[in-house]
């Protein structure tokens, strides 16, 4: 009885998703990968919303990204959690606002979660990304090399379906993500501590404010002071910077 | 006591330290999907998933405390576990860990294990179980390696504040000394005291800090046993080392819980803190009318409460036998179940610790037959 209606829910959720998207139609930026999504999509939301207005750009509202929680992210809506009133209500909602809402945002940035084979299938029924962030592709078991491919298979989807004039950034130190790039049409950027990465960090160095690094790209070069700590949350910086020159 | 409480039938506990909740329905919901799902059934990595962990850094980013999830944050199987692989990853046989008296009854154990010497800081319970500062830099030895307490405190229910915080992370940095602070009660603070300061949102000592949280008390999961550790990546790799040969990783199943917890269950965390709030208000007017018994300082945290037993009132109910003889007859007497102080430092003496992490019906009939048996020795 539970499974059934969840899958009501989801079948309209997705429909009016569908349909406000076609309403709308906003640029979305997806970000896929194991870790790291939300840090990314928090960067970029920063740095677009510099760049457009609080307004003009929207996130996923906490880590809304499976297939019954894009729909809430992309409507704007809160879970219904396990209350099958609260999911009611939320359905009406969702209706009023794919129907008859009139502001959306231009600009959607959407953290997408993929874990198993078929999760991507149902997202990409939904959205159609331009833009696309690979993260990382990484494991939390001792031995997981097989799931590691099936989630790689996963983003190959996603990357392929993006169109000519889209964009790719890739994660270049990852080597699973890297080789990404020749799976799609979509101009690709990498970003990365490597050599070979076309927007790069140097001389990370931290202390006790956080961590300091250089950023080289399209030759220029800037220093950057963030506070928190860890190589992840560089990534997520410059992957969003990146984000930000080309959009 | 607990143990001892379990033999005797009818027994009212206010001994041990749970919560009387169940584990909220979208945290097990979110652990059965996992089991079904075969997400349980192996090995995660040593310190973790890398979901949970970084779940966890967002998590603490939120209290305003910034670790890298990477390589600074270890998922522990309880944060006794934690403790006992920081102590076991910076103890040699012989150092000294300064602990607050009265303080957490298992600390000492934990560095026993680790071949450490637990030595004692008084706090003074006429200043609301304050931290003496210079009683405890006078207690700093050539062999003091760290400073091990729970904030807020565990028997007390007090709070250790900010200026006090300051002052230890200052004499930390001046002996080169560890700081493990365990936080298990931080979301149980009643009464606008506010949100707990945390020495871990202190940046100038993140290297020599050990930060320590447990699910079990906030979700009600004590069964679960998960936990966390934060601390600068060089002492979480030495800590990671002890963690892997004890236990290899903590309980799948309980990491995915635990994840489940923060990203779902602020609500129920909130429901809990009221919940105890009002048991705390009516174990403090039921402990008002015993003022010929107890003498307390009202608790601003966690779910204890650490009355002091009149003098008198010891020497007639346990003559020369203290607080262990007196919770004795409490336990046997009156069938209320609580700890005796001694259990908790030698400045625990001549108190008792009572838990309103119990029902309210539990509390109540707890205190009906302590009335009763006061009234009765006494009239």
């Amino acid at each position: 009885m539970k499974s059934i209606f969840k899958k009501i829910v989801q079948f309209h959720l997705k429909l009016l998703t569908k349909i406000t998207l076609w309403r709308h139609r906003p640029f979305i930026i997806a970000v896929a990968g194991s870790t790291n999504k939300t840090t990314t999509k928090d960067y970029i939301l920063k740095f677009l919303r510099e760049k457009y207005g609080e307004k003009e750009v929207r996130g996923n509202p906490k880590s809304y990204n499976t297939e019954i929680g894009l729909p809430l992210a992309i409507l704007y809506l809160d879970s219904g959690e396990s209350s099958a009133l609260r999911w009611l209500k939320i359905l009406v909602q969702a209706k009023m606002r794919a129907l008859f809402g009139r502001k959306f945002p231009k600009k959607l940035v959407l953290e997408l979660g993929v874990e198993e084979k078929g999760d991507m299938k149902p997202l990409l029924e939904m959205v159609r990304p331009n833009a696309v962030i690979v993260t990382n592709i990484e494991g939390s078991y001792t031995y997981a090399n097989s799931s590691l491919d099936n989630v790689f298979g996963e983003l190959k989807l996603l990357v392929q379906q993006l169109p000519k004039d889209g964009y790719l950034f890739l994660n270049c130190d990852d080597g699973r993500v890297k080789e990404l790039k020749n799976f799609t049409k979509a101009k690709v950027t990498t970003f990365g501590f490597s050599e070979e990465a076309e927007a790069r960090a140097e001389n990370l160095r931290t202390d006790a404010q956080g961590q300091t690094f250089d950023f080289i790209f399209q030759e220029k070069q800037e220093s950057v002071r963030i506070k928190k700590y860890g190589r992840t949350n560089i990534y997520a910086w410059m992957a969003a910077k990146v984000v930000k020159s080309f959009l | 006591m607990e143990l001892r409480a379990s033999r005797i039938p009818g027994v009212v506990s206010l001994a041990q330290g749970v919560p009387s909740f169940d584990t909220p329905d979208a945290i097990k919901n979110a652990a059965i999907e996992a089991i079904e799902k075969g997400k349980v059934a192996k090995y995660s990595l040593a310190p973790g998933t890398l979901e949970f962990r970084e779940t966890i850094a967002q998590h603490l980013e939120r209290e305003n405390k910034f670790f890298d999830f990477e390589t600074e944050i270890i998922a522990t199987a309880g944060s006794i576990e934690a403790i006992t692989a920081t102590l076991l990853a910076i103890l040699g046989p012989g150092d000294e860990v300064l602990i607050p008296d009265p303080t957490y009854t298992s600390y000492q154990a934990a560095i026993k294990v680790a071949r450490g010497v637990p030595v004692f800081v008084p706090l003074s319970e006429e200043k609301h179980w304050a931290l003496d500062i210079q009683e405890f830099e006078k207690l700093i030895t050539p062999r003091t390696k760290a400073f091990l307490f729970c904030n807020p405190n565990n028997p007390t229910g007090t709070m250790f504040k900010r200026n006090q915080l300051h002052a230890l992370a200052q004499l930390a940095i001046k002996h080169n000394l560890y700081i493990l602070s365990d936080e298990v009660y931080k979301d149980f603070i009643f009464n606008g005291e506010g949100k707990l300061y945390s020495l871990a949102e202190l940046r100038g000592i993140r290297d020599r800090l050990v930060y320590i949280f447990s699910f079990s008390k906030a979700y009600a999961m004590t069964g679960w046993r998960i936990a966390y550790l934060a601390t600068h990546q060089d002492l979480a790799k030495k800590i990671l080392a002890v963690h892997d040969a004890l236990v290899t990783c903590a309980p799948v199943v309980s990491q995915f819980a635990a994840q489940a917890a923060l990203e779902m269950a602020d609500e129920d965390v909130e429901t809990f803190k009221n919940y105890f709030q009002k048991r705390r208000d009516l174990t403090c007017k039921r402990l008002d009318k015993m003022n010929h018994v107890f003498e307390y300082q009202k608790p601003d945290s966690a779910y204890f409460v650490f009355p002091r037993i009149k003098r008198e009132i010891i020497q007639k109910i346990a003559p020369g036998g203290g607080s262990w003889q007196f919770a004795i007859e409490l336990l046997e007497k009156a069938k209320v179940a609580t700890v005796p102080g001694s259990a908790f430092g030698p400045r625990g003496e001549n108190h008792i610790r009572m838990c309103f992490g119990r029902s309210e019906k539990d509390i109540n009939l707890a205190f009906d037959r302590l009335e009763k048996f006061f009234g009765k020795n006494f009239s």
